[in-house]
């Protein structure tokens, strides 16, 4: 019980205390890489929070954020395309790092939770963050030109 | 170990509001609103209160960066019309 909270407050102050620096400071390219990473960092504390509150439905937060982060980070991908067009951000590594420590954390509650609808729901939640994170920050990089050129005119 | 979570959580909440005062520029002022929407979030989770957290989370990751965005991308449409009239 006390590991998940202890691993929950060293992800928030690690993962998310950057997060909050990159936002505040340096070009808008640099803040939208740190606001789309802040919300996969926040969804991943709010797993660990409810496995370590012992509440699982504390989980349906987590669901909630990894739909609505990704569409956040597609509102600015769209309405800030003049503004990203000169130097659009590319943050391969951030976005493996991401993936990454979601299938982590997504995998060590399922082992702790056991099979059921519960392990279906995480998983769920697994997959929705990785392909949000790799969508967002593929539109963010100027990957569906489409989109862009859309918005140009 | 729960005080020092609603601690960081606190401290995170304060550093982020502080950001988005001191932005001048509202389009950049809209993602640290994003963001100070994730931390109040957070707290509002620490402090077992995971209703509000969730209405504070569909708000504020989604619903005022888009307001506020729309907002600026129509002054800023304004003022160029305005511009080009002239």
């Amino acid at each position: 019980m006390t590991g998940w909270l202890v691993a929950a407050s060293v992800l928030l102050a690690a993962g998310f205390g950057p997060t909050v620096w990159g936002v505040a400071t340096g070009p808008l390219e640099r803040r939208v890489v740190a606001q789309n990473f802040g919300t996969s960092v926040v969804c991943l504390v709010m797993l660990l929070l409810a496995q370590a509150y012992a509440r699982p439905s504390y989980v349906d937060l987590a669901l909630v954020l990894a739909v609505l982060g990704p569409a956040g980070t597609l509102v600015y991908a769209r309405l800030l395309a003049e503004d990203l067009t000169d130097d659009p951000p590319h943050a391969r590594v951030l976005t493996a790092v991401a993936a990454s420590a979601a299938v982590v954390v997504v995998a060590a509650m399922c082992l702790a939770t056991g099979a059921g609808r519960a392990t279906v729901k995480l998983l769920l939640i697994g997959g929705l963050l990785v392909a949000g994170n790799v969508i967002a920050s593929r539109a963010l990089a100027g990957g569906f030109p489409k989109g862009a050129a859309a918005s140009r005119d | 170990m729960t005080d020092v979570l609603t601690l960081i959580s606190l401290l995170l909440v304060a550093a982020s509001a502080t950001a988005a005062v001191a932005a001048r520029d509202p389009s950049r002022q809209a993602l640290v609103l994003a963001v100070l929407g994730l931390a109040l979030a957070v707290l509002f989770t620490v402090l077992q209160a995971p209703d509000v957290g969730l209405s504070q989370l569909a708000v504020g990751s989604a619903l005022t960066p888009l307001l506020i965005l729309l907002s600026v991308r129509k002054v800023r449409r304004r003022g160029r019309r305005e511009d080009g009239g002239r």
